[in-house]
């Protein structure tokens, strides 16, 4: 066991390094490095300027040089101008000139400095992840039961009129990409002028102007019904309605086992059998699937962040990227490979203690 | 504002009464008169009255009431050195404690801030600035002449990346930095600027949203970190791409208490770049005004009880030829393109035909030294057989633009005509990111430019030999001397006999389609006053209220 979770973390790491350094390549490239130097000291600058703009930010060494120090394997670049003080990597992030020289890299616990939001990364992505960890725990409490009921209620019998509606339901809601139903929702529910509320308004069914707010921004503050109902809706349907199928897969499965049909003809009710027979076994895969569908929420999260304003790690991914904030991408990929192992290592040790047939060598 | 000494308006410039005549005569506008006398250094209120009128009060229908809370739509970007500043929104968010020597009204006047007032001699080539009395800095500091020159000897640095004060401060600017001399502090309330080159834009140049007015100790570059200024106001928090909340400053005493700050709190919301969050964002109340409506989006807003507010402007979209590329460098090729497109059909197709048509020289009629040329011929045969003679029957142009969509729409308009006349070419789009990398390089491409109060200033920061953001490269002997030349002229309609020898060259040239001039729309709910839009994008909180 210890072993296993050893080579999981080591595999961890590996991808990690792998990953950052591939993204560190690609916002590294000369172009890129323009776009940075534009957006950081106006737009239209010359050429010269922005040669010198790099040169004097830290930008002007090699690449491999300039990633080693952002692992804190190398000393942070030092330059002193012709006033004699002293800039550089580790003065800027230690806030101290006697910091010059030193090793300030994610070894040492330096995140870097985010250059699209002025402020040391770690900060700006702890308080996005806290805000995109309350969505996400949202998206899960609506989700998870309301698949698993779906799933459930279609896979007890298959073939009947309950399966067959339940399951065009759940086909049609993870065929729908978020862009879409996101769209579609706030067209529905949180327009003045068409959709549902106008006809409510008209009916003096509701206060506002709108049934739900269109623009999460104000969650931030304040989680209510109202600002928070569509952004969590569009995420929890697509993953709903996936999670929905593999759960009755594995119900149907599990319904045309032999202990089933035996607990039948010993004149079981059939609620009984559902619950206490069917149920635990046929969860086993769901649970899996579920703590996989969490990596691929976050590219729901990008999606409807960014929809619905509203900013959590989603959304300072694609303003990152859209910006090239190096320093804050290559946090982000490392969070986002952190996020997909841990949660394949939970659904691997969970399985074994829901599956006595498996175990971990 | 009302207390104007009483010399300010004794000394009237001469240009200023021959102005007035002008007005009188029918020859000039309202706006172009006043936006003329005032930057000569009338006061506002002296300038309508040499032409019998009284000085529209701000106040004049309702007076505003104090207290509340604004919430308005804008993009808040990383904070930086304000003489860098390349977006209006980095001023916007700053005004309520940054203030500006001189502010540049709605109504095309200039009005003095942290100057009392102001005189420019009858050469354009020694200004007189007299410093605003009883100006306190939000420290304690009492606001001196020392600090007026502070700030230009700040604009005139050149050696710092991206001040593009550095190049509106003209003359003034040698070898990077002050020019010997340039800058005297005659007393404590008196500075005097000393130029080389007449240059008759100098006072609106330091109304532009880069030359906000900093505390000697500012060095960094983080206004919001350390918010020393003089204004009423003071921020609370500023987050890149989130918002941005100011609060009324309550330990400070304003020098113009009374005459704004009504608002007790602001809040910028930043949502992003997509029209249709504002909307969703303005349906459920959470903002009260947006920065900038455009296209569909205006209609949207006016339907949700957001009426639009319109400012007409110089600002323009500048579809040109760079002259240093094959086959831009053949004047013959450019002209033939330009014969190809009407200018009326790009602005209708578009823009929504939200504009005024324009002439392809980057001159608008608004300015006051605009002169009138004859009108533009469209010939679509013509400019086929003219590609054909230059041998690129063939050959297939390409035009680039930003991914904005008024943009992208102009330039498909511009194509589509092209594409009419029987000349091949191809539409590119880039996005924002990478688009402004190589924009004075591309061969033929479509910049926006934001408005210049004066037509020389434009010609100077973008067509003249040499100058950084002379994307055309266009370089021609005659126009740059004839520039020079109307630099110096104080005098408009002196002025606009060169502007209109400089009008041709440009058309003669054929240095670019420009097809239209746009106004820019602002929509905002019934019950905010004082928030129209402005021809440069300025928002003044501080004097905006709510009812």
């Amino acid at each position: 066991m210890l072993l296993f979770l050893f080579r999981r973390i080591g595999l961890m790491l590996v991808t990690a390094l792998c990953l950052t350094f591939i993204v560190f390549a690609l916002t590294n490239m000369p172009a890129k490095l323009e776009t940075l130097a534009k957006t950081q000291a106006g737009s239209r600058m010359t050429d010269a300027e922005v040669d010198r703009w790099l040169e004097r930010n830290g930008y002007a060494s090699p690449m491999l040089v300039r990633y080693g120090e952002w692992l804190g394997v190398l000393p942070g670049w030092v330059r002193t101008d012709d006033g004699g003080t002293v800039t550089g990597r580790c003065v800027a992030l230690r806030d101290t000139p006697e910091a010059a020289g030193e090793r300030c890299g994610i070894l040492q616990g330096d995140w870097g400095f985010s250059t699209r939001f002025r402020a040391g990364v770690a900060e700006v992505l702890s308080a996005r992840l806290g805000a995109t960890g309350l969505l996400m725990m949202w998206v899960l409490i609506v989700m998870v039961p309301m698949a698993l009921i779906v799933g459930i209620l279609a896979g007890m019998r298959e073939g009947s009129r309950t399966d067959r509606a339940l399951s065009t339901v759940a086909i049609a809601s993870t065929a729908t990409p978020e862009y879409v139903s996101g769209v579609l929702l706030i067209a529905l529910l949180a327009s003045s002028t068409v959709g549902l509320s106008p006809l409510l308004v008209s009916w003096g069914w509701i206060d506002g102007p709108v049934l739900f707010q269109g623009n999460a921004r104000s969650a931030l503050e304040d989680i209510t019904l109202s600002n928070f109902t569509l952004p969590v809706l569009t995420i929890a349907l697509y993953g709903m309605g996936y999670v929905a199928r593999i759960t009755r897969a594995s119900m149907t499965e599990v319904m045309t086992q032999q202990y089933i049909r035996t607990a039948r003809l010993k004149g079981v009710s059939f609620g009984k059998i559902v619950v206490k027979h069917a149920l635990r076994n046929a969860l086993i895969a769901p649970f899996t699937v579920i703590m996989l569908q969490i990596p691929w929420l976050l590219n729901g999260v990008v999606i409807s962040e960014v929809l619905f304003s509203y900013p959590g790690f989603g959304w300072t991914l694609y303003e990152a990227a859209v910006n090239n904030d190096i320093e804050l991408l290559l946090a982000s990929s490392v969070v986002a490979v952190v996020v997909v192992l841990v949660t394949q290592l939970i659904s691997d040790v969970g399985y074994v203690y829901l599956n006595p047939r498996i175990r971990i060598s | 504002m009302k207390d104007f000494s009483q010399e300010a308006v004794d000394r009237v410039h001469p240009a200023a009464d021959v102005y007035a005549r002008d007005y009188r005569a029918g020859k000039l506008s309202r706006r172009e008169f006043l936006t003329r006398a005032t930057a000569l250094g009338l006061a506002a209120p002296a300038a309508y009255g040499l032409i019998g009128l009284a000085a529209p009060s701000v106040a004049q229908a309702q007076t505003p009431t104090m207290g509340g809370t604004l919430k308005m739509q804008m993009a808040i970007k990383a904070q930086r050195d304000p003489r860098t500043w390349d977006w209006s929104e980095l001023a916007n968010a700053c005004r309520g404690w940054l203030e500006y020597l001189v502010d540049y009204q709605r109504d095309g006047t200039l009005l003095p801030v942290l100057l009392e007032g102001w005189e420019a001699s009858d050469d354009a080539k020694t200004y007189t600035l007299r410093v605003r009395p009883g100006v306190k800095w939000n420290n304690g500091d009492d606001f001196t002449a020392a600090d007026v020159a502070h700030n230009f000897e700040r604009w005139c640095d050149g050696s710092v990346e991206g001040n593009s004060m550095a190049t509106r401060m003209g003359s003034l600017v040698e070898n990077n930095m002050v020019r010997e001399g340039g800058i005297e502090i005659v007393d404590d309330l008196t500075v005097r600027i000393n130029l080389s080159q007449p240059d008759i834009a100098l006072m609106v140049s330091v109304a532009d949203y880069p030359a906000a007015v900093m505390h000697p100790s500012f060095t960094g570059d983080d206004p919001v970190a350390n918010p020393i200024g003089t204004g009423p106001y003071l921020p609370v928090s500023y987050e890149p791409g989130i918002g941005a909340v100011v609060e009324r400053n309550a330990d400070h005493t304003w020098w113009n208490e009374g005459n704004g700050a009504y608002l007790d709190r602001i809040e910028f919301i930043d949502l992003g770049t997509d029209p249709a969050a504002w909307v969703a964002s303005a349906e459920s109340g959470e903002i009260d005004l947006n920065y900038q409506a455009q296209g569909d989006i205006i209609d949207i807003f006016d339907a949700i009880g957001m009426p639009r507010t319109e400012a007409v402007t110089a600002a323009t979209i500048a579809v040109r030829f760079n002259q240093e590329n094959e086959p831009y460098d053949n004047k013959d090729v450019r002209k033939a393109l330009q014969l190809a497109v009407s200018n009326a059909i790009v602005l209708e197709l578009g823009y929504n035909d939200l504009g005024t048509v324009a002439e392809n020289h980057h001159v608008c009629p608004i300015h006051p030294e605009y002169a009138e040329l004859a009108p533009l011929t469209v010939d679509g045969a013509a400019a086929r057989a003219a590609i054909e003679a230059a041998g690129l029957g063939d050959y297939e142009f390409e035009l680039i633009s930003i991914d904005e969509p008024w943009q992208a729409e102009t330039c498909d308009a511009v194509a589509a005509q092209i594409r009419d006349a029987g000349i091949n070419i191809k539409r590119t789009i880039l996005p924002g990111a990478t688009f402004w990398n190589d924009w004075t390089k591309y061969p033929f491409s479509a910049t926006e430019w934001n408005m210049r109060p004066l037509g020389v200033q434009i010609l100077n920061l973008a067509y003249r030999t040499g100058v950084p953001w002379n994307e055309a490269a266009f370089s021609n002997e005659e126009f740059d001397t004839l520039l020079d030349q109307a630099n110096g002229i104080a005098d408009a309609d002196a002025r606009r006999e060169v502007m209109h020898r400089l009008e041709e060259i440009m058309q003669e040239e054929g240095v670019l389609i420009q097809p239209y001039w746009r106004s820019i729309f602002r929509n905002a709910r019934p019950n905010v006053h004082g928030a129209e839009m402005h021809p440069t994008f300025v928002v003044d909180y501080v004097k905006y209220w709510l009812s």
